[in-house]
């Protein structure tokens, strides 16, 4: 019986003294009526949140391959409370896109990030969801980030299960220290064409050449 | 309803059909052309322009306008039968100035031949040849991918418009060697052009009746395209 705080809230690096007391195992016995614990809400809503995560995978190409041996007994993401793919946004948490985007796509997973609901969260999946990768060409798109926000990038061509399980784990990580108060991480900010640091796609483009930058490359044609 | 297909045995027009074997030791060129290719010369004359064997393969090079009759004969005649159209295709040579040549791959079960027909078209004007889609209907998508990418326009075909490329796709035909390899727009200019794509574009009834499918569909289904309905939703 007592107050108790989850270990991981403590903040271990600036108060070790405490956070050694608060790891102290708080003894409870489950026929007795007084037992009682309290917690911060947001905490509690993250950790269900962060353990039941729904990926919407929208898979394109060889990374969906990896994706699915990730869902599969060997890996098995269920581990993770990713146990049920979702088809339908709607009823989605996190869109996996794994391989890449075509420009043609391009208005596809724009819609499916629209119609899934907050809170949403979005994986990046391969150096081509990320950067187009190897397809610097008229039909990429240049990374899935110039058209919808991600919160993890998983690195490889394609990544391992391992790769995506750690991304996925780095995920669960954002979603746990998310606060309930921080209005910015939940709304949806579109460029404000009129603010002074907006600085318009043409302008960029122009700006990064001849250099380049990872979404606007140079031309390499006349 | 009359059967949909009929079934055709591989190699059952040639005498004593066996297995096929892998042909060995073929010359790289000047081997044993197809023998369509002399029914071709005899028939047709001077539609045919060169024959070529390469690897053992026969290339037929015709005249642009007789390319249909010359499809369709060699699809409805009994000594050829090539009843399979491969891929209809288009090639763009490295120097400039050659012609850009439009392929058809033919098949012919029955006599387990392969015959490539290959019309050249000068560049300069209008890029324009004969369909074959009133012989083959398999030739529907890979025209409109020839169209879509080189910018060949098939004469008779019904619904000639892109199939990779978006509709509104203004950059111009991306295998054409004079395309760059990042398109001709910036990036940003690119992915806003494509985020302005329709993705409720979906196929149109033409496009249902044209496949023969519409009168396939379940009756509800009919009656709700009928009235305007969009499919898939």
């Amino acid at each position: 019986m007592g107050l108790s705080r989850h270990p991981s809230l403590a903040d271990t690096q600036t108060l070790p003294a405490r956070a050694t007391a608060e790891r102290q195992v708080v003894s409870y016995d489950p026929k007795s009526q007084e037992g009682w614990v309290t917690t911060r809400l947001d905490f509690l809503v993250n950790w269900g949140r962060a353990n039941s995560l729904w990926p919407m995978p929208f898979g394109t190409a060889c990374c969906a391959i990896e994706f699915m041996a990730t869902a599969a007994s060997h890996y098995d993401l269920a581990r993770f409370g990713m146990e049920r793919m979702s088809f339908s946004p709607r009823q989605a948490d996190v869109l996996i896109c794994a391989g890449r985007v075509p420009f043609k796509l391009a208005p596809i997973i724009r819609r499916i990030w629209q119609q899934m609901p907050q809170p949403k969260w979005c994986i990046s999946m391969g150096a081509c969801a990320s950067s187009g990768g190897m397809f610097d060409n008229y039909a990429v798109v240049q990374g899935i980030d110039t058209i919808i926000p991600v919160d993890v990038y998983v690195p490889g061509c394609p990544p391992r299960p391992e790769g995506l399980l750690y991304g996925i784990r780095m995920l669960q990580e954002k979603v746990k220290n998310e606060r309930g108060a921080d209005k910015r991480v939940r709304d949806e900010m579109e460029p404000d064409p009129n603010s002074k640091l907006y600085i318009p796609p043409d302008m960029i483009d122009e700006l990064s050449e001849p250099f380049g930058n990872s979404v606007h490359q140079t031309r390499s044609a006349p | 309803m009359t059967a949909p297909f009929a079934v055709v045995t591989p190699g059952s027009a040639l005498p004593g059909a066996t297995a096929p074997a892998t042909p060995k030791n073929l010359p790289h060129t000047g081997g044993e052309p197809n023998p369509s290719a002399e029914a071709l010369r005899a028939r047709f004359g001077g539609a045919v322009e060169r024959v070529d064997v390469v690897w053992g393969e026969t290339t037929v090079y015709v005249q642009g306008n007789r390319v249909l009759e010359i499809v369709r004969w060699l699809h409805d005649d009994p000594t050829q039968q090539y009843d399979y159209l491969s891929d209809v295709t288009a090639v763009e040579q490295r120097d400039l100035d050659q012609p850009l040549e439009v392929v058809w791959h033919l098949r012919s079960l029955p006599f387990r031949r392969f015959l490539r027909l290959k019309v050249r078209i000068p560049k300069g004007g209008r890029l324009e040849v004969d369909s074959v889609w009133p012989v083959y209907k398999g030739a529907d998508w890979l025209e409109r991918e020839a169209y879509d990418m080189f910018g060949i326009n098939l004469r008779g075909h019904p619904d000639l418009r892109r199939i990779l490329m978006w509709e509104s796709f203004k950059e111009g035909y991306p295998l054409r060697k004079d395309f760059p390899l990042r398109g001709r727009f910036s990036r940003s200019e690119q992915l806003r052009q494509a985020l302005d794509q329709d993705p409720e574009a979906r196929y149109s009834m033409e496009e249902l009746s044209v496949a023969d499918a519409f009168a396939d569909l379940p009756p509800d289904m009919r009656e709700r395209l009928a009235t305007g309905e969009k499919t898939g939703e």
